[in-house]
C-alpha cells in the first residue's frame, strides 16, 4: 500500500531502463564495440538487485509496492503492482535475465551487428515480460505481450542458417491470433466497465452482462492460453524454441512462458470470478502434461524434446494452481521457480550439446561427456533436478504438488502425473547415458563453453541444489506469493489505497 | 553434537572427500575409503547414542532422525559390511578410472542406507531411499559397458516406480494423518478406514517391494547386481535390498498384524513364497555366476518376504534372522564372485574351471557361504530355514511350506552348480596362472565365513539384538537361548553339539584318511581319469558345464515358459508406438495450428454456457 | 430502426466481417503473402470494432480546444459532448503494434522465401512433430 517512489529503486525501471537502453544500444555501439555488451549486463545486474531489494522490502513490511505512472491514479492511471506474487515472479525472471546475459556475453563477440541485435531483442523480451507481470491494466498487459511477442519472433529468427525463420513465421501467426483475441477480450470488458484497470475490473466483474463476461473471459483465457503454451495452442512452441538461439530457449522457459502463465492466472484468480476457470485449468493442464510429455518421448533432436518437456511442465503448473488451495498454489509457484531454473540450466548445457552436434539429433551428442565434462556433468545436474531427486529443488517441488492433490485425495491424479513423471524419466536418461555411454561417433572440434558461459550454468546449478538442500530460503517468499494471488480483496484494495 | 548426525557427516562428507582424495593419488584415496569404513562402523557399533532424536524443521516439515532397535539391527549389517567391503575394494578396483566417483557415490548410497534406518518420518526416509537410488543407480551404470545404458534405465525405472508409489503413500499420508511421523502413524492407523489402510499399505509395499526385488517387481535385480562391480554388488544384494526388507517388515507388522488385515500379510507372503520358488528356478539354468547369484539373491529375498509376511512371532523373527544372514553371505559370494572375476578374467560357467587349487581361501569362503544359503547344519542357514519352516507349519501354512521346500532344494542344485562351475572340474591350461586372490580380498570374505559359522553355531549372539528389535515392531517376550532351538512340540536341538560332532566327525575322518593313505598316495591331477577304458589325452576335457540342468530344465518347462519381462516391453513399445502416433498432431504447418486454436475456441463456446 | 441504429450495426458488421475474412485468409490461403494479409484484415477489424465501440453518434472529438470549451462553458458539459477517448487511444497503440507484427511478418516472408523458394506454406515443413 506504499507508493514508493524511490529514486533508485522502483519498479518502473523494470520496463523503463530496458526500453531506454534498447534504443540507446546502437548509439552506444557506435562509442565503443563493446557497450553493447557490457551495458546491458551492468543494467541486468542492476535491475537483479532492484528486485531482490523490493522483494525483500515486500516481504518484510507485507505491503506491495504500487507505482502510478504519470501522476494518475487508478483506475484512471496504469498502475505497477510489485506484490509479493507479482513480485516473486518479477524477481525471478530479473535474476535470470542477468544469468541469461552472464551467459550469452561472449555469445556471439566476432560479429558486432549479431550481438547488437541479439542484446537489444534480450532487453526487449525482458522489459515485455517483467511489464506483463507488474502491470496493473489489462490494456498495458496486452501492449507488453505484444513488446515479447514481436521481440521472440526476431529472436526465433535470430540465425539465417536454420529454419528459424519458419518457426518464427509460425509463432506469429498464431501470436498475432493471440493478440486479436485478447484485444477482443479488452474490448469487450472495456465496453461493458468502462475501465482496463485490474483491479477495479475485478472489484466490478459481477456488473457485467453474463453472456458478455463469458465470452471476454474466453477470448482472453485462449489469448493468454496461446502465450503460456497450453495444449493445443502450443504448436509454434516447439519450433520456437528448437530455432532460436540456446539462450533463448532459457528465455522462452522462463521468462515469456511464464508471462503467459502469470497473466492466465491472473485472469482466472483475480480478474474473473468464474468458479469453472480453475476446472479449466485442470483439464487444460492434464491435456498440456500428457500430450507434451508423451510427444517429448518420441523426439529426436534434443532442443525439441526439451520444449516439449517445458511444456509439459507448464501443464502440472496449470494443475497446481486449479486446485486453488494454499498448498496446491504454492507448489505451483514453486514449480514456476523450479522450471524457470532448470530449464534454464537444461537448455543453457544442451544449446552447447546442439550446438557441437552436426544436426542437433540426441543420437549425435553420444559420448560428448568426455569432450565436455562440465557441460554434461550440469546437464546432468539439471535432469536430476527435473526428475525431482533430492537433494534438488525439483524434490521439494514435487513433493509439495502431490502433497496438494493428496489434500483433495485425488489418487488417480497423482497416479496419473507421477506415470507422466516416469516417461520424463525414461526420455531425460535416455539423453544421459547416450551423453555418458555411447563412443564418439565422429571427429568434430568441439566448442566448449567459455568461462562466462560456464559460471552462468554453475551459478543455476548451485542455486538449484541449494534451494534443493535448504528450501526455506524460498519457501518463504512463495508462501507469502501464495497468499496475495489467492487474496482478491487484499490485490483490490491496495491498488486504490495510493 | 547429535551422534546420528555425526554418522552420516562421516558417511556423506567422507564420500565428497574421497573424490578429491582419489583425483590426488589413488593411494591417498584407498587410505581414506578404508578410514571412513572403519570409522563409520565403529562409530555405529561403539559410539551411536540410539536414544538420540533430532528434530529438524525445513520447509515446513518436521524431519526426524531416530534410530530403534528394529532398524539398528540392518544398520549393524551395514556396519559390518562396509569395511569389508572397503578393504575388499582396494585390490578389486585397481586398474579402474573414476575411482573417486565411484567411491563418493558408494559413500552416499551407504550413507542413505543409514538415513533410512534413522528417518524417524516418512519424508525423511523417502529422502534418503532417493539419494540411496540415485547413487546406486549411478553406481550401475559406472562401468561404461555397453548393456550399462538398457541396464541402469530399468533399473532406475523400476526405482521410479517403486518411489513414487512410496511418495504417493506418504503424501496421502500428510493429508490424511497430518502428521509424517512414522510412529505416529502407526498409532493412529488403525482408527483409519479400511480402503485407506489397503491403499496405503499396498502403495508403501509396492515401493519397498521394488528394492527387494519381490515378482513382479524383480525385473531389474538380476542385471543390476550382475553388472555392477561386484564389490558394490555385494553391499547392493547384501545391504541395500535390506531397505526393502526394513520397509516390508514395518508395514506388514505394523500395518497388518496390528490393525487386523492379516489377509494382506498373506497375501505377501505368498508373492513372497512364488518369488523364492521362480527366482530358484531361473538362478537354475543361468550360465553365468554373478547372474545365478543375482537370480538367487531374489530367491532369498523372497524367503525373507514370506517369513515377515506370515507375521507370526517365529516366522517374524526368522525373516530378520534370515535377512541378516543373506546380507553376510551374500556378500560374501560376490566377493567371491569379484575375486574370480579379477583373477580368472570371467565368471561365465562355460569357460570357467576347476579353480579350487588355484584360490584355495576363495573357494573356502564360497563354500561356507553356500553351506549357509542351501541351510545345511551346522551353520546358521539351517537355524533360519528351521524357524521359517516351522514358524509356518504351526502357523497353518502348509502350502507355503511346500513352495518354500520346494524351492529350497532346487537351491541346493543352484548352489552346487555354482561351485562345481567355477571351483570343480578338470583343470585346464587356460586357467594356468590364475592364483589366489589379494589378501585384501581374502581376509574380508574369510572374516564374513567366520562369522558365519560363529552365528551358525552360536545363534543367540544375534537373537539377542533381533529379539530387542522384535519388541520395537510389538512382539513381546521373545524367548531365546544361545545356542539351544526349541520347537512348538517340545524338541530341542542344541546346535553347539552338532556342530560339535560335525567337527569331530571330519576331523577324525580326516586324521584316518590321512593315516590310512597316506603310506601309498601320489599326486593326481583332475584329468587322470578314464572313460571307457581310455586315458582322454591333455587336451580332452570331460569338464561339464553346458546344459547342466537340462533334464530339470525339461521337468519343469512349463515354468520356464512365461517371464514377465516380456510384458514390461511390450507395454512400454505399446506406450512409445502411441505417443509415436500422437506426435503427428504437431504436422508443421502453421495454418494446421492455428486450426487447431480456433477448434479450441469453438469448443470453448460451446461450453460457454457450463462456465459460471 | 433509426439512421443511426442501421449505421451501428453497419459498421459492427463490417467489423466482424473483416475479422472472419482475416480469419478465413490465414486459415485457408496457401500464400505466405495472402496468409500476411489476412492477420493485417483481422487486425483492421479489430480497430474498427474498437473505434465503432467508443463512437458516440453526434458527439465531437475529445480535445478540449478553446472553442469547444466556448461552446460547452463547463469541463463537465464539455466531456458529455465528445466520445470516449480511450479507445481511439487504444485503437492507435494497437494499429502501431499490428504495423510492427506485419513488418515482423512480412521480413520473415522474405528470408522464408530465400530460404525454401517458395511462398507455400504446405511446403514449409521441415519443423514438424
Amino acid at each position: 500500500m506504499v507508493a514508493t517512489n524511490h529514486i533508485l529503486v522502483t519498479p518502473i525501471y523494470f520496463i523503463a531502463l530496458p526500453l531506454f537502453f534498447a534504443f540507446l544500444l546502437p548509439l552506444l555501439g557506435k562509442i565503443y564495440k563493446s557497450f553493447i555488451r557490457i551495458v546491458p549486463g551492468l543494467m541486468f545486474a542492476y535491475l537483479a538487485w532492484m528486485a531482490v531489494v523490493l522483494l525483500l522490502y515486500v516481504y518484510k513490511t507485507g505491503n506491495p509496492v504500487i507505482v502510478k505512472i504519470a501522476g494518475w491514479a487508478p483506475p484512471i492511471g496504469i498502475d505497477l503492482v510489485f506484490d509479493q506474487f507479482t513480485g516473486f515472479i518479477a524477481t525471478v525472471i530479473a535474476i535470470l535475465g542477468f544469468l541469461v546475459w552472464m551467459y550469452s556475453y561472449l555469445f556471439k563477440k566476432v560479429e558486432f551487428d549479431n550481438a547488437l541485435k541479439y542484446f537489444l531483442l534480450l532487453m526487449l523480451i525482458y522489459a515485455g515480460s517483467i511489464g506483463v507481470v507488474i502491470t496493473g491494466d489489462l490494456f498495458n498487459q496486452f501492449v507488453f505481450l505484444e513488446i515479447t511477442g514481436i521481440s521472440a519472433y526476431a529472436l526465433t529468427a535470430f540465425y539465417r542458417g536454420r529454419d528459424g525463420a519458419e518457426a518464427a513465421f509460425k509463432y506469429l501467426l498464431i501470436g498475432s491470433f493471440a493478440s486479436t483475441f485478447v484485444l477482443l477480450g479488452i474490448l469487450l470488458i472495456y465496453t461493458q466497465l468502462g475501465t482496463l484497470n485490474m483491479a477495479d475490473i475485478a472489484r466490478n466483474i459481477d456488473k457485467m452482462d453474463p453472456t458478455i463476461k463469458v465470452i471476454a473471459f474466453i477470448l482472453l483465457f485462449t489469448g493468454f492460453g496461446i502465450e503460456a503454451e497450453m495444449f493445443p495452442l502450443n504448436g509454434w512452441a516447439p519450433d520456437a524454441y528448437s530455432q532460436s538461439p540456446g539462450p533463448i530457449g532459457a528465455v522462452f522457459a522462463s521468462m515469456t512462458s511464464k508471462a503467459g502463465l502469470y497473466a492466465l492466472i491472473r485472469l482466472s484468480f483475480t480478474i474473473f470470478d468464474f468458479s469453472s476457470a480453475n476446472e479449466l485449468l485442470f483439464i487444460m493442464g492434464i491435456l498440456t502434461l500428457v500430450f507434451a510429455e508423451g510427444i517429448a518421448l518420441r523426439q529426436e533432436k534434443i532442443k525439441r524434446m526439451l520444449a516439449y518437456s517445458s511444456i509439459g511442465q507448464i501443464g502440472l503448473i496449470m494443475i497446481a494452481f486449479s486446485f486453488n488451495t494454499y498448498l496446491g498454489v504454492f507448489a505451483g509457484i514453486f514449480l514456476m521457480l523450479n522450471h524457470a531454473l532448470v530449464k534454464s540450466l537444461l537448455f543453457f548445457s544442451a544449446s552447447f550439446l546442439a550446438y557441437n552436434s552436426p544436426h542437433k539429433y540426441i543420437k549425435d551428442i553420444q559420448g560428448f561427456a568426455r569432450y565436455m565434462p562440465v557441460t554434461a556433468l550440469m546437464f546432468g545436474i539439471g535432469v536430476f533436478a527435473i526428475i525431482g531427486f533430492p537433494p534438488f529443488s525439483g524434490f521439494w517441488s514435487k513433493f509439495y504438488l502431490l502433497s496438494a492433490m493428496a489434500e483433495k485425495n485425488f489418487v488417480i491424479l497423482i497416479i496419473l502425473v507421477l506415470s507422466v513423471s516416469l516417461i520424463e524419466l525414461v526420455y531425460y536418461f535416455r539423453v544421459l547415458h547416450k551423453l555418458y555411454f555411447a563412443e564418439p561417433t565422429g571427429e568434430y572440434q568441439p566448442h566448449t563453453p567459455r568461462w562466462n558461459a560456464m559460471l552462468a550454468m554453475v551459478l543455476l546449478a548451485l542455486i538449484i541444489i541449494a534451494i534443493g538442500v535448504y528450501p526455506d530460503l524460498v519457501t518463504g517468499f512463495i508462501g507469502k506469493a501464495a497468499h496475495a494471488i489467492m487474496d482478491k480483496t487484499t490485490y483490490i484494495n491496495s491498488v486504490f489505497s495510493i | 553434537m547429535n551422534t546420528l548426525v555425526v554418522l552420516l557427516l562421516i558417511l556423506f562428507g567422507g564420500g565428497i572427500i574421497a573424490y578429491f582424495a582419489y583425483n590426488i593419488h589413488k593411494i591417498v584415496g584407498d587410505i581414506w575409503l578404508v578410514l571412513v569404513g572403519f570409522a563409520a562402523s565403529i562409530y555405529y557399533i561403539g559410539y551411536l547414542d540410539v536414544s538420540q532424536v533430532l528434530n529438524i524443521h525445513l520447509a515446513g516439515f518436521v524431519l526426524t532422525l531416530a534410530l530403534n532397535s528394529f532398524s539398528w539391527i540392518f544398520g549393524l549389517l551395514i556396519a559390518v559390511l562396509l569395511p569389508l567391503v572397503a578393504l575388499y575394494s582396494i585390490p578389486y578396483m585397481k586398474g579402474q578410472d573414476r575411482l573417486g566417483w565411484f567411491y563418493m557415490l558408494f559413500l552416499f548410497s551407504v550413507g542413505g542406507m543409514y538415513g533410512i534406518l534413522m528417518a524417524g518420518d516418512w519424508l525423511t526416509l523417502f529422502i534418503f531411499w532417493e539419494i540411496m537410488t540415485w547413487s546406486s543407480y549411478l553406481i550401475v551404470i559406472y562401468r561404461r559397458s555397453e548393456d550399462a545404458p538398457r541396464v541402469g534405465l530399468k533399473y532406475l525405472i523400476f526405482s521410479a516406480i517403486g518411489a513414487y508409489s512410496l511418495l504417493t503413500a506418504i503424501v496421502l499420508i500428510g493429508a490424511n494423518v497430518h502428521s509424517l511421523s512414522i510412529s505416529k502413524f502407526f498409532e493412529v492407523l488403525p482408527m483409519h478406514s479400511l480402503g485407506f489402510k489397503v491403499l496405503v499399505g499396498s502403495l508403501m509395499l509396492i515401493g519397498f517391494g521394488v528394492k527387494a526385488a519381490v515378482m513382479p517387481l524383480h525385473v531389474w535385480a538380476p542385471d543390476a547386481y550382475s553388472t555392477t562391480p561386484m564389490n558394490y554388488t555385494s553391499m547392493f544384494s547384501g545391504a541395500l535390498s535390506k531397505m526393502g526388507i526394513y520397509g516390508i517388515g514395518l508395514i506388514v507388522i505394523n500395518l497388518y498384524y496390528h490393525s487386523g488385515i492379516s489377509l494382506a500379510g498373506e497375501i505377501v507372503a505368498w508373492f513372497g513364497a512364488i518369488t523364492a520358488v521362480l527366482a530358484t528356478y531361473y538362478a537354475l539354468i543361468q550360465k553365468d555366476a554373478k547372474r545365478l547369484m543375482a537370480w538367487s539373491s531374489v530367491a532369498q529375498l523372497g524367503y525373507i518376504v514370506a517369513g515377515l509376511g506370515i507375521g507370526t512371532k517365529l516366522s517374524v523373527f526368522a525373516g530378520i534372522y534370515l535377512a541378516v544372514l543373506h546380507g553376510l553371505f551374500k556378500a560374501n559370494l560376490f566377493m567371491a564372485i569379484g575375486a574370480v572375476e579379477r583373477q580368472a578374467g570371467t565368471t561365465n560357467f562355460s569357460e570357467l574351471r576347476a579353480l579350487i587349487r588355484k584360490m584355495p581361501w576363495t573357494f573356502f569362503s564360497a563354500l561356507i557361504s553356500v553351506i549357509v544359503l542351501a541351510g545345511i547344519p551346522p551353520l546358521s542357514g539351517f537355524v533360519g530355514k528351521w524357524m521359517l519352516y516351522e514358524s509356518m507349519i504351526t502357523s497353518g501354512h502348509y502350502v507355503i511350506v511346500v513352495f518354500l521346500f520346494l524351492a529350497s532344494v532346487a537351491g541346493f542344485l543352484y548352489a552346487f552348480r555354482f561351485l562345481f562351475g567355477v571351483f570343480l572340474g578338470q583343470e585346464e591350461k587356460e586357467f594356468e596362472h590364475v592364483k589366489e586372490a589379494n589378501p585384501f580380498m581374502t581376509v574380508p570374505m574369510l572374516l564374513i565365513a567366520l562369522f558365519l559359522i560363529v552365528l551358525g553355531t552360536f545363534p543367540g549372539i544375534m537373537f539377542k539384538y533381533i529379539a530387542r528389535s522384535m519388541a520395537d515392531l510389538g512382539f513381546y517376550g521373545v524367548t531365546y537361548k544361545m545356542s539351544v532351538l526349541t520347537n512348538d512340540w517340545g524338541q530341542s536341538i542344541n546346535m553347539q553339539y552338532i556342530a560339535a560332532s560335525l567337527v569331530i566327525v571330519f576331523v577324525l575322518f580326516l586324521i584316518v584318511l590321512t593315516w590310512v593313505a597316506y603310506k601309498n598316495s601320489r599326486n593326481v591331477t583332475t584329468k587322470d581319469i578314464h572313460t571307457s577304458g581310455e586315458p582322454p589325452s591333455e587336451e580332452d576335457n570331460y569338464h561339464f558345464s553346458e546344459n547342466f540342468y537340462r533334464p530339470f530344465q525339461r521337468a519343469f518347462a512349463f515354468v520356464y515358459k512365461y517371464a514377465i519381462t516380456p510384458v514390461y516391453n511390450e507395454f512400454a513399445r505399446g506406450i512409445e508406438d502411441f505417443f509415436q502416433y500422437v506426435r503427428r498432431l504437431y504436422t508443421g504447418n502453421a495454418q494446421t495450428y492455428a486450426l487447431y486454436v480456433l477448434l479450441f475456441l469453438a469448443i470453448l463456446f460451446l461450453i460457454a454456457k457450463n462456465i459460471h | 430502426m433509426s439512421n443511426l441504429q442501421i449505421l451501428q450495426i453497419t459498421f459492427y458488421g463490417a467489423a466482424i466481417l473483416l475479422i472472419a475474412i482475416g480469419l478465413y485468409a490465414v486459415v485457408t490461403k496457401r500464400n505466405l503473402i495472402k496468409i500476411v494479409l489476412g492477420l493485417s484484415i483481422m487486425d483492421s477489424g479489430v480497430n474498427l470494432l474498437f473505434i465503432t465501440v467508443g463512437y458516440i453518434s453526434h458527439k465531437t472529438a475529445p480535445i478540449f480546444s478553446p472553442s469547444v470549451m466556448a461552446k460547452y462553458k463547463t469541463i463537465h458539459a464539455a466531456a458529455q459532448a465528445m466520445v470516449d477517448p480511450v479507445p481511439q487511444a487504444l485503437v492507435l497503440t494497437a494499429i502501431v503494434i499490428g504495423f510492427g507484427v506485419t513488418a515482423v511478418a512480412l521480413a520473415l516472408v522474405v528470408r522464408l522465401y530465400r530460404h525454401h523458394n517458395t511462398t507455400n506454406i504446405d511446403e514449409i515443413r521441415n519443423l514438424k512433430w
